[in-house]
């Protein structure tokens, strides 16, 4: 019997793990919610959501103790007034996942985080496009 | 054991060390990358760690399938070695994807899909490991470990597919067939770190699966020798009937 309770202890705590892991997943497939969505699907209230899109240039206002930005998905943008810590990597263009809430008008976030790109560029701006096309011709 | 097999290991212990310090130098003189600076250094840690999470459970899942095929021993002693060190590669991939997180995304931790989702091979493939521990028969461990370390393999896919299925804050692939999004000086350095890290694997295997079999034959030993065992010399203690009462 001794042997079973070895194996049944960890077991146990491995699947409660796993419960409690997976409960958190089922509500973060979906990581954030982009601006189309927030204006056609989401209704304006006081629950915590995110909000991801592209910071839109010439749009970053400083105002006191808040930073005002437009991010957008490509087809609608909206307006997010940013009280909070702003992330080295913040710029103009970049992708950005803001939390906070969202009143229907205007998304108050006081957290931000970066979304970058799945692009590893280098600096000089040399365009180094012979192993795509090795690999076209393949 | 040979010296031809003993020399031969220290030969690969010696390549991937010397590979490793050449894939350093090229980590740490390749290009800036744009728009994310040094910080992005880390990728040549971050992707040669999880490709030998990948490759270690890949192994693992071969050598489990094997074992039930041939029933020899020694390919259940390398599923259990690689799982091993897939699950230490696979937590070096979490610290260090956390230390860049930081950096880049400005946090350390957060539960989207592709984090989580890891994070659950972690544990997954912690508790193949406490199944191992949990089992002293060798014949018995291997038959019932292996069908966990077929089944196990199957979370590679919602694990590496999990950036393009889902929304997540972890970027999409960079590698996509016919189609990778890295500029070639970069992808130079990365492939020697992976090709480095991936030698270091194999060196890591060898010994580990070799002192498993040192294992397997001091339990043989220990197993043969029928001698007298600690507390022989003690009988339990009987109850008096007479005195029971008081």
């Amino acid at each position: 019997m001794k042997r079973y309770w070895k194996f049944l202890v960890p077991a146990t705590v491995a699947l409660g793990l796993l419960i409690v892991l997976l409960v958190n997943l089922s509500s973060n497939l979906v990581y954030f919610r982009t601006p189309t969505e927030l204006q056609t699907e989401v209704a304006p209230s006081e629950e915590r959501l995110r909000l991801g899109g592209q910071v839109v240039a010439g749009t970053v206002v400083e105002n006191g103790e808040t930073l005002v930005l437009t991010v957008t998905d490509g087809r609608e943008s909206l307006q997010v007034e940013h009280a909070g810590a702003i992330p080295q990597l913040f710029a103009e263009g970049q992708g950005v996942i803001v939390e906070g809430t969202w009143d229907g008008a205007m998304f108050h976030s006081d957290t931000m985080l970066i979304r970058h790109d799945e692009q590893y560029r280098t600096e000089d701006n040399v365009i180094y496009d012979t192993i795509d096309h090795e690999l076209d011709e393949l | 054991m040979t010296d031809a097999t003993r020399r031969s290991r220290s030969w690969l212990d010696i390549v991937a060390v010397a590979a490793v310090v050449g894939a350093l130098v090229f980590a740490m003189t390749s290009p800036r990358v744009e728009s994310q600076g040094d910080s992005a250094r880390m990728l040549f840690i971050h992707v040669p760690t999880i490709w030998l999470a990948y490759l270690a459970f890949a192994v693992t899942f071969v050598a489990s399938i094997t074992y039930l095929v041939t029933k020899k021993l020694k390919w259940d002693l390398i599923a259990g070695s690689s799982a091993e060190i897939g699950v230490v590669f696979t937590t070096v991939a979490i610290i260090g994807g956390a230390i860049w997180g930081k950096a880049t995304w400005n946090v350390y931790w957060t539960w989207d899909a592709r984090l989580t989702l890891t994070a659950i091979m972690l544990f997954v493939y912690i508790g193949y490991l406490a199944l191992r521990r949990s089992i002293p028969d060798p014949e018995a461990r291997a038959r019932r470990s292996s069908v966990l370390g077929i089944l196990g393999l199957v979370q590679l896919i919602p694990v590496h597919f999990s950036v393009t299925w889902w929304r997540t804050l972890h970027q999409s692939n960079t590698f996509r067939p016919r189609d990778i999004q890295m500029d070639g000086p970069i992808l130079a350095a990365l492939l020697m770190s992976v090709g480095a890290f991936t030698l270091v694997y194999a060196s890591l295997l060898r010994h580990r699966v070799h002192l498993a079999e040192l294992e397997l034959v001091a339990l043989e030993a220990a197993a043969a020798t029928e001698g007298p065992v600690a507390g022989d010399a003690v009988t339990a203690p009987t109850i008096d009937s007479a005195g029971a009462g008081e």
